[in-house]
C-alpha cells in the first residue's frame, strides 16, 4: 500500500525504481566523496546517472514500443546522412570509452621522437649532429608506432586525439544536458504560470542573451579557474537560453490546448499538469535542441582551450590545436589532426539532429 | 428546493481583453435537478462555455474572471472553495466532456493510461483495479476490444473513438453531474446519435444529472428535459422541452425554432435569424436582441427585461410577455 502510494506520486513503477537507484547512487557518490576519500572521479557517478537515465527514459521505452521505435528508425534512416552521423557519434563513444585503455599515455613526452609525421607522409627535420655540430636536415617518414606521428614534445597524435574524444564528448554531453534542464524548466514553469512570472523569467532570459556569450564564459573561467568543471558548467549555466525560448512556446501553445483542460476538469493537480502534460509533449523538440547544441558546446570547449582557457591538465582537442598552431609550418598534422576531428565530430550532430528533427515532425512527410 | 444538485446564482464571467470588458456570463441563473437533462442552447459566443466553465472554475485567468455570483453544490459555494477541495471535486463528483475529441485526449500517452488517471487520483486505486475499472467502462460506452484499444494512443483512434475514451474518462468516478460541452458538435450524424444514446442511458440508469450544451435544437429535442436559452450572456428563456419547442415565447427562440429543418411542415425555405450577435463588449443598453428583434418596442431600447413567469417554470426575458 506505502509502496504504491510512493510508486503513485514519481507516476509509475518504473519512475520508482529509477530515483530508488538515483538515491544509491548519491549516496555511494557522498560516501566516496566525503568518507573514503575519492575513488571515483566524479565524472564516472555522472556517467552512472546518464547510463541509468539513458536505460531508463530511452531504452526501455523504445523497447517497450517496439512498433514506434520501428517508425521512427524508418524516418531517420530516409536521412542516409543522419545514419552516417550517427555511426559516427557511436564510433565516437566507442574510442571515448575503450580508446583510453588502448593507445598510450597522452601526456608521456618523448623528445628524440618529437615531430614525426603520420604514416603515409614524410616531413623534413633538422636533426642536430652531435659529430660535426651542425644540423642537417633529414627526410623523416611516418612510422607505424605513431600512426598519426606525434607533436613538437614527442607526445603520441593518436594517444592525445582519443583522449580529445573523450573530453569532447564529456563537455558537450554534461553542458547540454545542464542547459537543457535549466532551459526546460525555465520554460515550462514561465508559460504555466504566465503573468508577471512569465515576465520576469523571460526579461531575465533577454538579459543572459544579450550578453557576449563567450566573453561571459572567458570571466567565468578567469574567475572560477581553468578547470574542467567549471568550464563544463560555465558553459551549461550560459547556454540555456535558446532552450527556454523554445520550450516557453512550445509549452505556451500546449496550455491552450483542450486536453489541458481536460485533465484539470478531471482534478489534475497543476505538478501533474507540468509532469505529465507539458513536459514529455514538448520533449520531442528538446531532443531535437539537444542534439543540435551539442556541437556548439563542445566547439566552445574546444575555443576556450584555444586560446588558453581550458583546463591544461587535460588534452583536449582545442588544447592540441593551440599546440599545433606554432608549428604549423613544420609539423602541418599536429593542428590539421584535431581540426578534422573538431570538424567531423560537429559535423555528425548536426547531421543527426537535423535527422532527428525530420522524423519527429509529423508534418514533414517526405 | 425541488431537488436541486446544483444552483447557480446570479453567476458574472467577465473576459477582461485588451479592447475591452467582455461581459460573456452576465447574471445567469438556474437550477440543475438530481437525474435531468438540462441543455443550455445558443448561438457561439452567447456565453454557454464560459457558464459551463465558470461551474468548475476552469475560466482561464487572466484574461477571465468570474466576477460574482455563486455556484451552490450540495450546501457548498464552488466559486469560494479552496483550488484542493475543488480539485477533489472535479472530476470525481462534477465531470466534463470537451467539444473537440481530437485534442482533448493527451497524444503521448495511451488511451488506456487517461482513463485511468481520474480513478488513480480521486478512487485511489492501484494498476490493477484502475485497470479494471477502465475496461469496464471502456465496454459501457461502446469501445469493442477495449482491452486490445487500451494500448493504443489517441491518434490511432476516430473522432467517435476518442469521444467515447474521453466520456469513459469523465464516468470514471461515478460523478453525480455531468458538463457535456458540445459533445456532439465536432462528430458526423450516425456517430452523433450513438454519443446521444449514451447520455440518455446514463441519465436513466445512473440517474445523473447532465448539463448539456449544444448550439443544435435538433440534438437537444431528443434528450433534454428543460432548455435554457441564452443570448449574449444571459438568459432569453427557460422551460421544459414542451414550453420552448410548443410555446415558445421569446423571439429570439422563435428565429432558433424558425432555423430548424422540419419534416412535419412543408416550408419553403429557413428563415436565419437577421444581423448577428452584438459585441459583448459595448451592448446595447436595453434588451440585447432589440437590434434583431422584429417586434421590438420603444421599451426595449431603454431598460432590460427581467424574467417574466409564463407558467410553473417557463420564464422568458421579453416585454412582449409582461
Amino acid at each position: 500500500m506505502a509502496i504504491r502510494r510512493i510508486s503513485d506520486i514519481f507516476g509509475g513503477r518504473r519512475h520508482l525504481l529509477f530515483s530508488g537507484l538515483l538515491l544509491v547512487l548519491l549516496f555511494v557518490f557522498l560516501l566516496d566523496l566525503l568518507v573514503i576519500d575519492h575513488i571515483f572521479g566524479p565524472f564516472v557517478y555522472f556517467y552512472l546517472f546518464f547510463t541509468l537515465l539513458i536505460i531508463f527514459y530511452g531504452i526501455y521505452p523504445l523497447y517497450v514500443n517496439r512498433r514506434l521505435t520501428r517508425y521512427y528508425w524508418e524516418r531517420t534512416k530516409r536521412h542516409r546522412l543522419a545514419v552516417i552521423g550517427l555511426s559516427f557519434i557511436i564510433f565516437l563513444v566507442a574510442v571515448a570509452i575503450l580508446g583510453p585503455f588502448l593507445t598510450q599515455d597522452p601526456t608521456e613526452v618523448d623528445f628524440p621522437n618529437k615531430n614525426l609525421p603520420p604514416v603515409g607522409f614524410s616531413a623534413e627535420q633538422a636533426i642536430y649532429d652531435r659529430n660535426t655540430g651542425n644540423f642537417i636536415t633529414t627526410e623523416t617518414p611516418g612510422t607505424w608506432h605513431h600512426p598519426l606521428g606525434t607533436d613538437d614534445k614527442g607526445r603520441d597524435m593518436l594517444a592525445m586525439l582519443v583522449s580529445g574524444t573523450r573530453i569532447s564528448l564529456q563537455v558537450g554531453l554534461m553542458a547540454t544536458l545542464i542547459a537543457i534542464f535549466i532551459g526546460l524548466i525555465m520554460g515550462v514553469v514561465s508559460a504555466y504560470l504566465g503573468g508577471w512570472a512569465d515576465n520576469a523569467l523571460m526579461r531575465f532570459t533577454d538579459i543572459m542573451m544579450t550578453f557576449p556569450f563567450f566573453l561571459l564564459l572567458v570571466f567565468i573561467v578567469f574567475i572560477f579557474g581553468p578547470s574542467l568543471w567549471f568550464i563544463i558548467l560555465a558553459i551549461g549555466l550560459t547556454g540555456w537560453t535558446g532552450t527556454a525560448r523554445l520550450v516557453r512556446s512550445e509549452a505556451l501553445s500546449l496550455r491552450t490546448r483542450d486536453f489541458i483542460m481536460a485533465s484539470k476538469s478531471l482534478g489534475a493537480s497543476d505538478r501533474r499538469i507540468v509532469f505529465r502534460h507539458l513536459i514529455p509533449n514538448v520533449l520531442s523538440s528538446v531532443i531535437v535542441i539537444a542534439t543540435l547544441s551539442i556541437p556548439g558546446v563542445i566547439l566552445a570547449e574546444a575555443a576556450l582551450s584555444f586560446i588558453g582557457l581550458g583546463d591544461p591538465t587535460v588534452t583536449s582537442w582545442g588544447l592540441v590545436l593551440h599546440a599545433g598552431q606554432r608549428s604549423l609550418d613544420t609539423a602541418w598534422w599536429i593542428a590539421v589532426e584535431p581540426g578534422i576531428m573538431l570538424f567531423l565530430t560537429v559535423l555528425a550532430f548536426n547531421f543527426l539532429g537535423d535527422g532527428i528533427r525530420d522524423a519527429f515532425d509529423p508534418r514533414s512527410q517526405v | 428546493m425541488n431537488n436541486a444538485i446544483l444552483q447557480i446564482n446570479e453567476l458574472k464571467t467577465y473576459f477582461f481583453t485588451r479592447l475591452g470588458v467582455v461581459k460573456a456570463v452576465d447574471g445567469v441563473s438556474f437550477d440543475l435537478r438530481k437525474g435531468e437533462c438540462l441543455c443550455l442552447v445558443g448561438e457561439s459566443g452567447c456565453g454557454k462555455t464560459a457558464t459551463a466553465l465558470s461551474i468548475l472554475r476552469l475560466v482561464d485567468s487572466p484574461p477571465g474572471r468570474i466576477m460574482g455570483g455563486a455556484v451552490m453544490y450540495h450546501g457548498e459555494d464552488l466559486l469560494q472553495s479552496t483550488g484542493a477541495r475543488l480539485r477533489q471535486i472535479r472530476g470525481n463528483r462534477i465531470a466534463m466532456i470537451f467539444q473537440d475529441p481530437q485534442s482533448s485526449l493527451n497524444p503521448v500517452f495511451t488511451v488506456g493510461d487517461q482513463i485511468m488517471e481520474p480513478i488513480r487520483l480521486h478512487l485511489k486505486l492501484g494498476q490493477r483495479p484502475a485497470r479494471e475499472r477502465a475496461l469496464s467502462l471502456m465496454a459501457q460506452v461502446g469501445i469493442p476490444q477495449a482491452k486490445e484499444r487500451m494500448k493504443y494512443y489517441p491518434h490511432q483512434f476516430s473522432g467517435g473513438m476518442k469521444q467515447r475514451a474521453m466520456i469513459a474518462a469523465a464516468l470514471s468516478c461515478d460523478p453525480e453531474i455531468l458538463i457535456a460541452d458540445e459533445p456532439t458538435t465536432a462528430l458526423d450524424t450516425t456517430i452523433k446519435a450513438q454519443i446521444l444514446d449514451i447520455f440518455r442511458d446514463l441519465k436513466q440508469q445512473k440517474d445523473m444529472s447532465i448539463l448539456f450544451i449544444t448550439h443544435d435544437l435538433g440534438t437537444v429535442a431528443g434528450i433534454a428535459d428543460r432548455i435554457i436559452v441564452m443570448y449574449g450572456g444571459r438568459i432569453a428563456e427557460a422551460g421544459s422541452v414542451l414550453d420552448i419547442f410548443d410555446r415558445p415565447k421569446h423571439p429570439y427562440t422563435w428565429g432558433l425554432l424558425n432555423c430548424l429543418p422540419t419534416i412535419s411542415e412543408r416550408r419553403e425555405k429557413m428563415t436565419p435569424i437577421p444581423g448577428v450577435i452584438p459585441s459583448l463588449i459595448d451592448p446595447p443598453q436595453g434588451c440585447i436582441f432589440y437590434p434583431r428583434c422584429q417586434w421590438h418596442m420603444p421599451v426595449c431600447q431603454e431598460k432590460r427585461p427581467e424574467e417574466f413567469v409564463i407558467s410553473g417554470e417557463h420564464i422568458v426575458a421579453c416585454y412582449l410577455h409582461k
